[in-house]
C-alpha cells in the first residue's frame, strides 16, 4: 500500500471517540461511524459528549482529518475499521455482548472484503475466534484508555497487544502501517493470549490496589503512614515506579470488576482455583464503606440531625463518569441526613439522595455542614483552603481519603481530617 | 444483607414471640409491648415443641398477618443430644409454619453460624460453624428457610449483656455477679480476648426494626466494636466500691487460636441508618444501676 490507509472506528463512545482523535492526530484520514445521527450532530458542531484532559484541542487541532458520520457506507472508504461499542455491564461484572456482536455484523456488512476489521472492545477469552468468517480479516486489539488519561494512553501507547488468527504470519499491511505510526511495540499472539493480557494486566493492577488497601488499613490501626511506605515501594525494582499502590475506595469504573467477574466465571467453569480473585472483590467491597463506617463511628452515631456535605460525584477525577461511584455509594446510606453535594461536573440530581441540595461551589456546599467527605480528588478540590473549610463548617470532621487536603493546614485549622493509610 | 418489604416502618399486626419466656424473648415482647405492638408470648407452658401436639398448639395459635419471632432454644446446645432437642423443636415449628404460614418470620440465631477464622466478620462470612451450638442455629436457619416461603430474616446475636441474664457465661454478667458477691473477677491469662458484646435492649430495638419493616436475610446483632474480657472486668470491677479485685486465672484450655473477633457493620448501618448502639461501658453502668434496684 504506497498511501496512508483510512482508518474508521464505530462506536463513538468514549473507547471509539478517543481512540478516533488520535488517530486522526497521527496523520491518518478518520471516520468515526455512529447510527445515532444526533451524537454524530453534536460531534460535526465540536461538542464531546466525554471529559477528559486534552481531547477537545486535539480534536480541534486534527479536525480536517477526521469527519463523523451515521451513514453506515461511509466504512467503505476505510482500510481498517476498529469496533468499539462500550460493552455493558450488570451490577455482577457480566458483560452483555449483544450490542458489540450486532455492531460487529453491522461493520462487517458494510466495508469491502479486503477492510481488516479489529475489535477493540473488552471482550471475554473465545470472543473473536468464534466470529471468524471465512475471506474476511478480522482481528483484537487490546484497549488499555484510562478514564481521565485517555488522551495521554490513546496517542503514546506503551505497546500494542494484538490477537491474530495466526500470530506467526504478519500482519495486513494498512494495519501494519497504522499500528507502526504510532512508535511504539507490537506484540501480535493468539486470539485467547490477547483476550486474557488485557484481564492480566486489569488483575495485576487489582492485586497491587489490593495490597496497598489492606495494608493502608493497618496503617491506620497502628499508627503508621501509608504514604510513606509507598517511596520505598517504588523503588524497588521488583514492584517499580508506576505500580498501583495508591489505597482507594474499593474498585469502580466497571472495568476491573468486569474482569474479576470473566476470571471467576471461568475459573468455575474450567475448574481452576482462583480464591485470590474472590479475595480482590471482597477487599474492594470492604474498602468501599470505608466512609460510611468512618461517618458512622465519628459523627452519625450520635447526631441524628447531621448535615453532610459532599465533594466529587464522579468515580475519580477528570471523568464525568459515575460508574460504581463511591461518592454514590455512600451517599445512597445518607438517607436520613441532610446532604449538600458539589462536583465540577457531574450534575447534583446524579446523587442517588431523597434531598441532595447542590451547591454552587465546594465551599457553599460545606457551608454549616456537620461532616464533609471529599470523595472525588477533583483538582480544584486541592486548592479548598483549609481554614475557609474550617470557618464555613458547623462541625470538624472531615473524611479525605485521598489526602486532597493538606494535612498539616488541616490540623492547624481545627479539622478533624480522616484520610485513608494513616492513623 | 436485609432487604426491607416495608421501606418505611410499618407496625405489624400482631407479633408472635415463641419462646417469650427467656431472656431474649421476654426483652422482645417488652420492646414491642412498649412500640404499642399487640402481641402473644407463647413459653412452653402454652406450647411444647417437645410434645407431640407441639406442631399442632403452635398451628393454632398463628394469624395470617401474625408476624412470628421464634427465639426458644434449650441454650447452649453443647452436646449432640441437646443439638437434637433444638433441632426436633425447630422440626415442630417448621410443620405448624408450613400448615399456617404467617406473614413474616424472625428467627433469633447467633453469631456462632460463622467460621472462626472469618475477619472481621459480616453477613457473607461463611456458615460454617465449629460447635453444636452454632451448627445447630444453622441448621435451624436453614429449616426455617426451606419450609416457610414468607419473608424470612434471621438476626444473629453476638455475646448479649444484660441485667436478667439467667447465664453466668465468661464476660459482664458472671463479672458483675462474681464483684456483687465479694469475689474477685476472674479472668483467664490476661484476659487478652477481644469480643463484641451487645446489650439486649439494642438485640430487642433490631428485632423491632426487622419485623416494623418486614425484612427479610440476616442482620448480625453486634455493634462493631470488641473490647477485650480484661477491659470489661476492670469497667465492672470499678462500678463497686470499693474496687473489685480483678484475678487471673489459668486458661481451662489452651490459648485459643485466633484471638479476637471484630465485626465489621456496614449491613446494619444501610439496613438502619438511624439506629444507635448503646456503647459498652454505657451499657455496663446502666445494668449496674438496674441490678442494683433489683
Amino acid at each position: 500500500m504506497s498511501e496512508r490507509p483510512t482508518i474508521g472506528y464505530a462506536g463513538m463512545t468514549h473507547l471509539g471517540l478517543c481512540s478516533s482523535i488520535a488517530a486522526a492526530s497521527k496523520g491518518f484520514a478518520t471516520v468515526g461511524f455512529d447510527a445515532d445521527a444526533a451524537l454524530i450532530g453534536r460531534l460535526e458542531a465540536g461538542q464531546l459528549p466525554v471529559v477528559e484532559p486534552g481531547l477537545d484541542d486535539l480534536l480541534r487541532d486534527n479536525r480536517s482529518r477526521i469527519g463523523f458520520s451515521a451513514d453506515a457506507k461511509r466504512l467503505t472508504q476505510c482500510d481498517v475499521i476498529y469496533v468499539a461499542p462500550d460493552v455493558p455491564t450488570d451490577d455482577a461484572g457480566r458483560s452483555d455482548l449483544s450490542s458489540l456482536d450486532r455492531l460487529l455484523d453491522h461493520v462487517l456488512a458494510h466495508s469491502r472484503p479486503d477492510t481488516v476489521v479489529v475489535v477493540l472492545s473488552q471482550v471475554p477469552p473465545g470472543f473473536t475466534r468464534a466470529r471468524q468468517r471465512a475471506e474476511r480479516l478480522l482481528y483484537y486489539q487490546v484497549e488499555t484508555l484510562v478514564f481521565g488519561r485517555a488522551v495521554e494512553r490513546a496517542t503514546l501507547p506503551e505497546r500494542f497487544i494484538v490477537g491474530c488468527p495466526d500470530p506467526a504470519a504478519p500482519l495486513p499491511e494498512a494495519f501494519d502501517t497504522f499500528l507502526k505510526a504510532f512508535g511504539c511495540p507490537i506484540l501480535p499472539m493468539r486470539f485467547e493470549s490477547a483476550e486474557l493480557t488485557k484481564i492480566s494486566i486489569n488483575c495485576c493492577l487489582v492485586a497491587s490496589v489490593s495490597v496497598a488497601n489492606t495494608l493502608a488499613a493497618l496503617c491506620e490501626k497502628i499508627g503508621a503512614d501509608w504514604s510513606e511506605i509507598v517511596p520505598a515501594l517504588k523503588l524497588d525494582r521488583r514492584i517499580g515506579p508506576h505500580s498501583y499502590l495508591a489505597p482507594g475506595l474499593g474498585l469502580a469504573g466497571g472495568n476491573l470488576e468486569r474482569d474479576l467477574a470473566t476470571v471467576l466465571r471461568f475459573s468455575e467453569e474450567h475448574g481452576t482455583e482462583a480464591g485470590v480473585i474472590a479475595s480482590f472483590v471482597a477487599n474492594s467491597a470492604h474498602r468501599k464503606d470505608w466512609a460510611l463506617r468512618t461517618l458512622h463511628e465519628a459523627v452519625l452515631a450520635e447526631a441524628s440531625d447531621a448535615t453532610i456535605a459532599v465533594l466529587g460525584l464522579a468515580y475519580k477525577e477528570n471523568t464525568h463518569s459515575v460508574k460504581n461511584s463511591p461518592s454514590l455509594a455512600l451517599i445512597r446510606q445518607l438517607g436520613p441526613w441532610r446532604l449538600k453535594v458539589f462536583d465540577p461536573v457531574v450534575p447534583a440530581s446524579a446523587a442517588p439522595h431523597p434531598a441532595a441540595a447542590g451547591a454552587k461551589s465546594a465551599l457553599e456546599a460545606v457551608e454549616n455542614a456537620d461532616a464533609l467527605a471529599i470523595m472525588t480528588p477533583w483538582p480544584q478540590f486541592r486548592e479548598l483552603s483549609c481554614a475557609a473549610i474550617a470557618r464555613a463548617m458547623r462541625g470538624k470532621l472531615v473524611l479525605d481519603p485521598y489526602r486532597v487536603l493538606d494535612g498539616a493546614a488541616a490540623h492547624k485549622a481545627g479539622l478533624d481530617c480522616r484520610t485513608l493509610g494513616v492513623s | 444483607m436485609l432487604t426491607h418489604q416495608n421501606a418505611s416502618p410499618v407496625a405489624p399486626k400482631r407479633v408472635v414471640v415463641v419462646g417469650a419466656g427467656g431472656f431474649v424473648g421476654s426483652t422482645i415482647l417488652k420492646e414491642l409491648a412498649d412500640a404499642g405492638v399487640p402481641t402473644l408470648g407463647l413459653t412452653r407452658r402454652e406450647v411444647d415443641l417437645l410434645a407431640s401436639s407441639g406442631a399442632d398448639a403452635l398451628k393454632a395459635a398463628l394469624k395470617p398477618d401474625d408476624a412470628v419471632v421464634f427465639v426458644s432454644a434449650v441454650a447452649p446446645a453443647k452436646n449432640a443430644a441437646q443439638m437434637m432437642t433444638n433441632l426436633r423443636m425447630a422440626e415442630a415449628a417448621c410443620v405448624a409454619l408450613a400448615a399456617a404460614p404467617p406473614a413474616h418470620l424472625l428467627y433469633i440465631s447467633s453469631d456462632a453460624v460463622y467460621v472462626d477464622d472469618a475477619n472481621p466478620v459480616t453477613e457473607k462470612s461463611a456458615v460454617a460453624p465449629s460447635t453444636t451450638h452454632g451448627m445447630m442455629h444453622a441448621a435451624r436457619e436453614l429449616m426455617f428457610r426451606s419450609e416457610y416461603r414468607g419473608p424470612f430474616a434471621a438476626l444473629r446475636p453476638t455475646l448479649i449483656y444484660g441485667a436478667r441474664d439467667p447465664h453466668s457465661g465468661y464476660g459482664p454478667n458472671r463479672f458483675r455477679r462474681q464483684a456483687a458477691k465479694g469475689e474477685p473477677i476472674t479472668i483467664f491469662g490476661e484476659g487478652e480476648e477481644r469480643r463484641d458484646h451487645i446489650a439486649i435492649e439494642d438485640v430487642a430495638r433490631l428485632a423491632r426494626l426487622i419485623l416494623f419493616h418486614r425484612s427479610s436475610g440476616a442482620l448480625n446483632a453486634v455493634t462493631g466494636i470488641s473490647t477485650s474480657f480484661h477491659d470489661i472486668a476492670n469497667i465492672v470491677a470499678a462500678q463497686f466500691t470499693p474496687h473489685a479485685e480483678v484475678k487471673s486465672v489459668p486458661r481451662p484450655g489452651p490459648r485459643p487460636h485466633l484471638l479476637h473477633r471484630f465485626f465489621d457493620i456496614a449491613d446494619c448501618y444501610r439496613a438502619f441508618p438511624d439506629f444507635h448502639f448503646e456503647p459498652l461501658a454505657d451499657g455496663l453502668a446502666r445494668v449496674h444501676r438496674e441490678t442494683r434496684v433489683q
